[in-house]
């Protein structure tokens, strides 16, 4: 699912690339959202609540909310829902608060 | 209200809950503490909340140890029904130049005489406590692992609520704006809310100490200094000592929520008591972070704030009565240490006021110090 039109805003579509989430590769576009690309291919669990580890989806959708830090090419707490797709970016579902390497 | 009291307590951080409690335990009854905000809101609730033995003078060392000692059993003797979540993850402090090496040297030879089990160490020894600090910076250190950290709120709620219990009443939002002296003798407080007479003023008002002073003419010798905190998101432990340089300007720890906290102060701003962030601090904490601690460099801030010291002369702190006025008290210029030295405060305190033999030899600690030019210096602080 992705916003194909908009009454004021333009979504130019970069190329079609390759990124892996959890050991598996999806497609996505270049540019768009992290977060864009996972709802997309279906996956809605971005992250879990620290005390009860409840899933926690997308929410704010603006990089404040907290809900979609995921671990980028190694780096942990990147938020997927502002942080850009890139060619062969490795997305992995953070366990906890994201170790520091 | 109550508009008598035996004891009124100026300031609802942890000194002045900590002495209601020792004073109500020690069975004095009508017990006031005078909060201008809510318990907490001045320095207690804004300091690094960290609690050291690694001291540079005797008494230093000694209230503290005496203070750590109280907190690691402070749940159980308060019957506190939450955790003051105190963590004895130990102090690394480190060494930056010749000086502080020479210093730590003494420093050692003291702490271990007190019975603190601090220990020196080589940069590569200082590596293995904390894995990703850069050890080139360093040219030694000193470690203590009954050091740690608590949770200021928590720790002050657990002496609010035991001293509630016993009898001890809290006026919140109350702002003082006179203290009555009459032949020489406090008579009474003046509050915003109403007169209340009483024969005994502590003032343990923390950064606000000197205008407390000021309102019975005792000049107490002490200046606030802002210090600023900057607070991360949280991350898995990696770092379980608080990390120190007094020379470097820095002290950084990692809370159990996981966080980092690290703060420092400009001993060069104004002399106001203003509690406001400024950038400078931002920026110039970050870089001293990414310089000892380069593994943080990815850490996004989540807020900053800003507390008071109140700085004294030699930096330990003032106890006991004031000469010229009969029946008041102070318990300040902790000079950043406050909060770790609650526990021991709250009992030589309420021992001064009522007369007893104090536990530990505070007399040296009297404002009548400053008057004999017989200062020792504490060394260590940042």
């Amino acid at each position: 699912m992705r916003i194909e039109e908009h009454p004021i805003l333009s979504f130019d579509k970069g190329r079609r690339v390759d990124f892996i989430f959890d050991g598996k590769t999806y497609e996505g576009y270049e540019g768009e959202p992290i977060a864009a690309a996972l709802h997309a291919a279906g996956i809605m669990v971005l992250g879990h609540s620290h005390n009860k580890q409840r899933p926690r989806g997308f929410y704010c959708a603006i990089g404040n909310c907290s809900s979609c830090l995921m671990v980028v090419n190694g780096q942990p707490n990147v938020r997927v829902c502002t942080e850009k797709l890139q060619e062969n970016m490795i997305v992995e579902t953070q366990v906890g608060k994201g170790d520091l390497r | 209200m109550n508009n008598t009291a035996s004891v009124v307590i100026i300031g609802g951080g942890i000194s002045g809950c900590s002495i209601a409690y020792n004073l109500a335990l020690k069975g004095v009854k009508d017990v006031i503490v005078i909060e201008k905000e809510y318990l907490t809101s001045g320095s207690t609730g804004r300091c690094g909340a960290g609690v050291r033995m690694q001291w540079g003078t005797e008494l230093n060392c000694r209230l503290a140890k005496y203070s750590i000692e109280f907190y690691e059993k402070a749940n159980e003797v308060l019957q506190y029904d939450g955790d003051i979540e105190f963590k004895q993850g130990g102090y690394l402090i480190v060494a930056s130049t010749e000086k502080e090496d020479t210093q730590f040297k003494k420093n050692i030879a003291l702490q271990n005489s007190l019975g603190i089990p601090s220990v020196y160490l080589s940069p590569k020894e200082a590596k293995e406590i904390i894995p990703h600090m850069d050890e080139t910076k360093i040219i030694s250190a000193t470690f203590c692992p009954k050091d740690g950290h608590l949770n200021p709120f928590l720790a002050t709620q657990a002496y609010a609520d035991a001293a509630v219990r016993l009898g001890v009443k809290f006026m919140k939002y109350t702002t003082v704006t006179g203290i009555k002296v009459e032949n020489g003798k406090v008579t009474g407080v003046q509050t915003n809310k109403g007169f209340i007479s009483t024969p005994v003023v502590v003032n343990a008002a923390g950064g606000q100490s000197k205008l407390i002073g000021g309102m019975v003419d005792v000049d107490i010798p002490v200046y606030a200094e802002r210090h600023q905190i900057l607070v991360t998101e949280p991350v898995n432990p990696i770092q379980n000592p608080m990390f120190m340089s007094f020379s470097l300007n820095i002290y950084c720890q990692q809370t159990p929520h996981g966080s980092f906290i690290m703060g420092r102060g400009d001993a060069n701003e104004p002399r106001d008591l203003r509690v406001t962030s400024s950038w400078h601090f931002l920026e110039e904490m970050a870089q001293s972070c990414c310089e000892l601690l380069p593994l943080l460099k990815d850490l996004r801030v989540v807020r900053q704030w800003a507390g008071l010291y109140c700085m004294s002369p030699d930096r330990q702190p003032i106890y006991g009565k004031a000469d010229q006025v009969e029946g008041f008290y102070m318990a300040t210029g902790y000079s950043g240490h406050g909060f770790m030295f609650g526990p021991v405060t709250g009992v030589v305190m309420a021992e001064t006021i009522l007369g007893e033999k104090p536990s530990l030899p505070i007399d040296k600690l009297g404002l009548d110090r400053f008057e004999k030019d017989e200062l020792l210096f504490e060394p260590s602080v940042v």
